[in-house]
């Protein structure tokens, strides 16, 4: 109780000098870094790292930077980015084990391969020129194959479901970007103390590659084009958001192994400790945080134990807890929440103490077995594609509902009808021809008319090989509803032969569908003054952002050609006009009489001696005795045909033996 | 084929197609008729001539596929291209230039047609010594001379009228040795070289123990004392061609061809600060400053040579990658020339090429590098064993490295941890200076502000631009030259590449570049022949640009390559069995026909000789 008292004071205190440092502050550079590891419930780890450089703007700093990366200053005044988000992600994002209602998940949960949006503030007609030449610029910057985001049918406009009040926004993913280490590589070369030193220097590229969902974000916000609005700057955040499997640390091994957490260390998920902070940095800090299911597991576990609060959870008295951390926080921060009778616990440790000789080695042992559950989105979204062949098909989407009802309880409109806002958008590459009149939905498995559920709709149908599908809509669904499920059908297009790619037959991606809840905001509670929360992961953390969820990414295969198909057409069409230009020609020089003639002649000759010998043969097999030659005309002609075969055999097999 | 086999058998027969059709004439006839070496009737030439038709009319249709087949390629100026090249490599690009030269008190000459002709005797000599270097001043060089006594004013024939010096300025000019550089401003205001572009020299005589010559900071350059006329005269020779033509390089430094000017004519001066450690200590500059005061004007001074925009960045734990070793009579670590080459560690210094500078400009990085605690301080020993003042040096065409040695090393001054520096200005100003000379440096001109010639030292007045006006002369003739050397070896190898590869499609585009580029290129020689300097640099610069973009045209880099074994793959099907049926009937129909008629010739002698 002393301890929060005195955390309450120092806030209090903090408050008054706050605003005075905070002036001055945003004159000069920052940066920051901060790691927040979460427990998962399914034996894993989440290890999210935050990074976040701020720079005041032009037109007071001047355009020379001393931690600000410069690629990315020019990048923004040369194309004039307002906002714009890269992230380069591999594996998925498991929503129902690992949460889909927390700020990180909403922010850090990416599709597959390669995301990126961005806005400009340029006039409407030269987004797109900037787009292209943006995206060029990025794929030299991290080395990835970003620029073929910049044909028109690889990104779109999307006008109101991905972010709401966006203009000049364009969208594009490429869902079968490999991400590995030459994509993280120049990430880390924005960072000023790069992977030399501070958390950043945890970043073993074996360990973060081998987990199980990896995601690597760069967020940009600039608005030093505002003329009108009091400018603060860019804002470069960089995350990355990693998903571990730990290493089981030796103990506890009784027979509750298969319930019990693995118990973690920083050395045993990256396989490094941190030799102390980035020098550059403002504040280094890890954080651990533990979820509210997770919070009152442990209270309930503890008052079977006798004892009775969270205190003992915020004055780290591990004696009495079901787990226990090897170095104590600086800080126990408690979620200040007024819905939910649960709230999450941040411990914060600063690396200002740690050093080479004395690195930094954050070890979380459980003791007991605890089984908790993460904080899932209203409705579990799936998508899945349905039919056969190669013609046509369909995509399905699929909302669950996960029996939860407390998110409903906010978005009760004036009728006392509860109900929930959907907003779905998707985005289908021209050749899959998707018939957006087909679009069905059915509400707990019966078939309903869409005037009732759809709110607005914004579709622009692809066209032929210029643009993609972009489908945009808000459904509003009542709140009981248990599962929804929309289909579209679509037609398999063809591609010309040069469009395919490389493994045609492997088939093709339809980017991840993003289902978005935007009456459902996600954020944490921490201070109830925002001066106050000086470390910008925390700031981010109390940032309302809307509850977000990719759907899986699709594969529909197409048909895909013998690609030696049209030598092959050459080849034989070429066959037979040839055949037919060599008989007519021999037909036209043909002198009938005169063969006539030489076959009379012919017969009157005797016949050479393999005819003799294949009439004899002939004879004896029908069993007949053996007749006088018959008028053979061609004894003599057969005899050099055979010769001449048996000489293109032998020629060909030496070919063959030879070449072949 | 049976046909062919049995053709004998076969004439044959047909001769005996007449005797069995007609009534048989005579016994006697029938005797000595042989069917195998004669026949009656004219052999016919219907199927000699149908099949003639085809395989002419095959051959009539070759020229027509060829050309449908054929792929685009516009037509280049092979032959002018060539010129161009051969051109630009055989003779120098050579400028004319105007010289003139005062002399100041001297009453015992008059002779000035004489002495013009003595001068451009020795200038002659010392071009000849070795080949003029590209950029220089040709044969077409005029001398105008002017004695300038109390008692005469003399000028000779040569050199045009309104350049003329007018005598009696420098009367009552007495303190000529104590400023120098209110001299060279009021020589400047008599002569306005500005405006004229007319090399002058003054030879003052004086009574005065040494002899000392100034460059100035304009287009001229003065000799104070008491020196003999021929002496004179060599040493303005020598101040003409090695300081006013060459812009007073060393011979064999940095090769005049190169000028670290990309194809578009820009050039991004990158400025880095390194901080090799930083939990030593964390050093920052006002780059600002250095931007505005320091760099701006020179900027400014260099814009006909180049348009140059500056950025900079400061970058941490950037360790060399080179050793060093602590030497104890020094107290401090060196590191030799001969390590030089590995010194930039390209793994972790992270300079990047500018996104700000697309296209091709030209980045040249400029490193300031602050050692570790644990190799500070640092110092670059030159191979004589001393160490160098500047404890920097250049790399042609990348940029330059300083070495900066922060003061608290050197006091041995244990910091306070993780505490932030910045460069004090009066370091700050030294490091500008130190950069600059390695700008000039890297231009190709000298960084000191001594000329050691053959016959004399001078003295060369420094701009507070960076760039006096005739070394920005000798720099925009040689970016001219440099820039149509390189736009005709680049036409050439695009003129190689594209007779190499007879398939390749070329686009009307590129073709259109090379022609503007040459137009470009000889408009740029014509305007060097007639003098106008800065429009042939404006002439050549676009020449080189447009020869660049031919060449690295998209197209040319795609594999547009359409091969003739594709082509062939396709063709062949048809026409390979089709042509050998047409080849195969036009011969035998032509032998079938030469036997028959020798068969026929031979029946109507028999027939005349009975």
């Amino acid at each position: 109780m002393v301890r929060l008292r005195s955390i309450l004071l120092f806030l209090l205190l903090f408050k008054s000098f706050g605003s005075i440092i905070a002036e001055e502050e945003d004159q000069i550079e920052q940066f920051s870094e901060a790691l927040l590891l979460r427990p998962l419930p399914d034996r894993k780890v989440l290890a999210h790292f935050h990074f976040e450089s701020k720079v005041p703007p032009t037109r007071t700093h001047g355009s020379h930077h001393h931690l600000f990366p410069k690629s990315i200053y020019q990048l923004v005044h040369k194309f004039r980015v307002r906002e714009m988000e890269l992230s380069f992600t591999q594996g998925r994002w498991n929503y129902a084990r690992w949460g889909g209602h927390d700020p990180i998940s909403s922010r850090n949960a990416k599709p597959p391969g390669v995301e990126l949006w961005a806005t400009f503030d340029v006039p409407q007609h030269q987004v797109d020129a900037s787009w292209r030449n943006l995206t060029h610029a990025l794929s030299g910057l991290f080395c990835a194959s970003i620029n073929f985001l910049e044909s028109s049918i690889a990104y779109s406009s999307p006008q109101w479901s991905f972010k709401s009040f966006a203009t000049n926004i364009r969208y594009g993913t490429l869902p079968r970007e490999a991400v590995c280490t030459e994509n993280l590589t120049p990430w880390l070369k924005l960072l000023p103390c790069r992977d030399k030193a501070g958390l950043s220097a945890l970043m073993d590229r074996p360990s973060i590659y081998r987990g199980f969902y990896h995601s690597q974000r760069l967020h940009l916000v600039s608005n030093e084009f505002d003329l009108a609005a009091a400018s603060s700057g860019m804002v470069l955040e960089q995350t990355l958001t990693v998903v571990l499997q730990p290493v089981t640390l030796g103990s506890g091994m009784t027979s509750s192994v298969a319930i019990q957490q693995p118990s973690w260390s920083l050395s045993s998920l990256f396989g490094r400790k941190v030799s102390g902070r980035c020098v550059l940095s403002n504040a280094s800090n890890v954080y651990v945080q533990l979820e509210p299911d997770l919070v009152s597991e442990l209270k309930t576990t503890s008052e079977t134990q006798q004892q009775s609060d969270v205190e003992n959870l915020i004055s780290q008295a591990w004696s009495d807890m079901s787990f226990e951390m090897s170095e104590s926080a600086v800080r126990v921060i408690q979620e200040a929440n007024d819905f939910q009778k649960e709230s999450s616990l941040l411990y914060e440790f600063s690396l200002e103490n740690f050093s080479d000789s004395r690195p930094f080695d954050l070890e979380f042992r459980w003791k007991r077995p605890v089984t908790w559950s993460s904080q899932l989105a209203p409705l579990q979204a799936h998508r899945f594609l349905m039919g056969s062949g190669n013609e046509r098909g369909a995509i399905a989407i699929s909302l669950k509902s996960v029996g939860r009802s407390e998110y409903a309880k906010s978005s009760v409109n004036e009728e006392g009808r509860c109900s929930l806002r959907v907003d779905l958008f998707q985005v289908v590459p021209w050749y899959v021809k998707v018939y957006y009149h087909t679009l069905k939905v059915f509400l707990d498995e019966r078939l309903h008319s869409l005037a009732d559920v759809v709110e607005r709709t914004n579709v622009s149908p692809s066209e032929d090989k210029v643009s993609p599908g972009l489908m945009e809509i808000a459904l509003r669904l009542p709140c009981d509803v248990h599962s929804v499920i929309l289909t579209l059908e679509f037609d398999k297009g063809f591609l010309h032969i040069d469009e395919y790619p490389p493994d045609a037959n492997q088939g093709f991606d339809i980017p991840s569908a993003l289902i978005r809840f935007p009456e459902i905001k996600t954020k944490m509670h921490l201070f109830e003054d925002k001066s106050a929360c000086k470390s910008p992961i925390l700031s981010k953390l109390q940032e309302e952002s809307p509850v977000l969820w990719y759907t899986e990414v699709l594969l529909v295969p197409l048909t895909t050609p013998d690609f030696s198909m049209p030598y092959n057409v050459i080849t034989i069409t070429c066959t037979v006009f040839a055949l037919y230009f060599g008989s007519l020609l021999n037909a036209l020089r043909r002198r009938v009489e005169e063969e006539e003639r030489l076959l009379k002649s012919k017969a009157a000759k005797p016949s050479g001696p393999i005819g003799v010998l294949l009439s004899k043969l002939s004879a004896k097999l029908r069993g007949k005795p053996l007749e006088p030659p018959p008028p053979s005309s061609s004894s003599k002609v057969s005899y050099k045909l055979i010769l001449r075969v048996i000489l293109v055999a032998g020629i060909a097999a030496a070919w063959q033996y030879f070449y072949g | 084929m049976p046909e062919g086999a049995s053709r004998d058998s076969a004439m044959a027969e047909i001769s005996e197609a007449p005797t069995s059709s007609d009534p048989p004439n005579t016994k006697s006839e029938e005797e000595h008729f042989d069917p195998k070496t004669m026949r009656k009737t004219k052999p016919g030439l219907k199927r000699l001539f149908l099949t003639l038709t085809v395989f002419i009319s095959f051959l009539i249709a070759l020229p027509f596929l060829l050309k449908s087949i054929e792929i685009y390629r516009a037509p280049l100026p092979f032959e002018d291209i060539d010129l161009l090249s051969t051109e630009m490599e055989k003779n120098h690009l050579l400028f004319p230039c105007q010289f003139q030269v005062v002399f100041v008190n001297f009453d015992d000459i008059t002779a000035v047609n004489e002495l013009g002709l003595l001068i451009d005797s020795h200038m002659q000599k010392l071009t000849s010594e070795n080949s003029p270097p590209c950029g220089a001043c040709g044969n077409n060089v005029t001398v105008a001379v002017t004695i300038d006594s109390n008692s005469n004013c003399i000028h000779s024939e040569s050199g045009n009228g309104d350049s003329k010096w007018q005598c009696g300025m420098l009367n009552g000019f007495d303190k000529v040795n104590d400023h120098d550089e209110d001299f060279d401003e009021y020589l400047e205001s008599v002569l306005d070289s500005k405006n004229r572009k007319v090399y002058t020299v003054v030879v003052m005589n004086r009574k005065q123990e040494d002899v000392r010559i100034v460059v100035g900071k304009y287009r001229h350059a003065w000799i104070v004392g008491n020196d003999s006329v021929e002496k004179a005269v060599e040493k303005m020779a020598e101040i003409f061609i090695k300081v006013f033509v060459n812009g007073g390089k060393e011979e064999g430094s940095i090769r005049g061809e190169f000028m670290p000017v990309g194809a578009d004519g820009k050039v991004v001066l990158s400025f880095s600060l390194l901080n090799s450690d930083p939990h030593d200590w964390v050093y920052d500059w006002d780059f600002k400053e250095l931007d505005e005061i320091l760099l701006a004007p020179v900027v400014d001074a260099l814009r006909p040579v180049a348009d140059i925009s500056v950025e900079s960045q400061v970058l941490y734990h950037t360790p060399k990658s080179s050793y060093s070793y602590w030497d104890d009579t020094q107290g401090s670590y060196i590191f030799s020339t001969k390590d030089l080459p590995f010194f930039v560690n390209s793994n972790e210094w992270h300079l990047d090429t500018s996104t700000a500078a697309g296209g091709r400009s030209k980045v040249l990085h400029f490193v300031l590098y602050v050692p570790s605690a644990k190799e500070c301080p640092l110092k670059l020993q030159l191979p004589n064993g001393e160490i160098s003042m500047t404890n920097g040096f250049i790399s042609p065409m990348w940029g330059g490295i300083i070495v900066w040695n922060p003061p608290a090393c050197v006091e041995n001054f244990q910091m306070q941890h993780l505490s932030r520096h910045k460069i004090s200005s009066e370091d700050l100003k030294m490091i500008s200076e130190v950069f600059m000379g390695q700008l000039r440096q890297l231009f190709g001109l000298k960084s000191e502000s001594l000329y050691v010639g053959g016959f004399a030292t001078s003295v060369l007045l420094t701009s507070d631009k960076g760039f006096a006006e005739w070394e920005l002369d000798v720099l925009s003739r040689h970016h001219t030259c440099f820039n149509l050397l390189q736009c005709g070896t680049t036409l050439g190898s695009l003129s190689r590449l594209v007779q190499s590869l007879p398939r390749m499609i070329i686009m009307d585009e590129i073709g259109k570049q090379v022609k503007y580029s040459l137009e470009a290129a000889k408009l740029s020689l014509g305007n060097v022949s007639l003098g106008y300097s800065d429009a042939s640099a404006v002439s050549s610069r676009k020449a080189r640009a447009l020869a660049e973009d031919a060449f690295y045209h998209p197209s040319m880099m795609s594999v547009s390559y359409y091969s003739f074994e594709h082509c062939f793959a396709v063709y062949s099907p048809f026409f390979l069995p089709v042509s050998l049926h047409v080849l195969l009937a036009v011969m035998r129909e032509w032998k079938r026909y030469r036997v028959e008629n020798r068969k026929y010739l031979a029946w109507k002698v028999k027939v005349k000789v009975e």
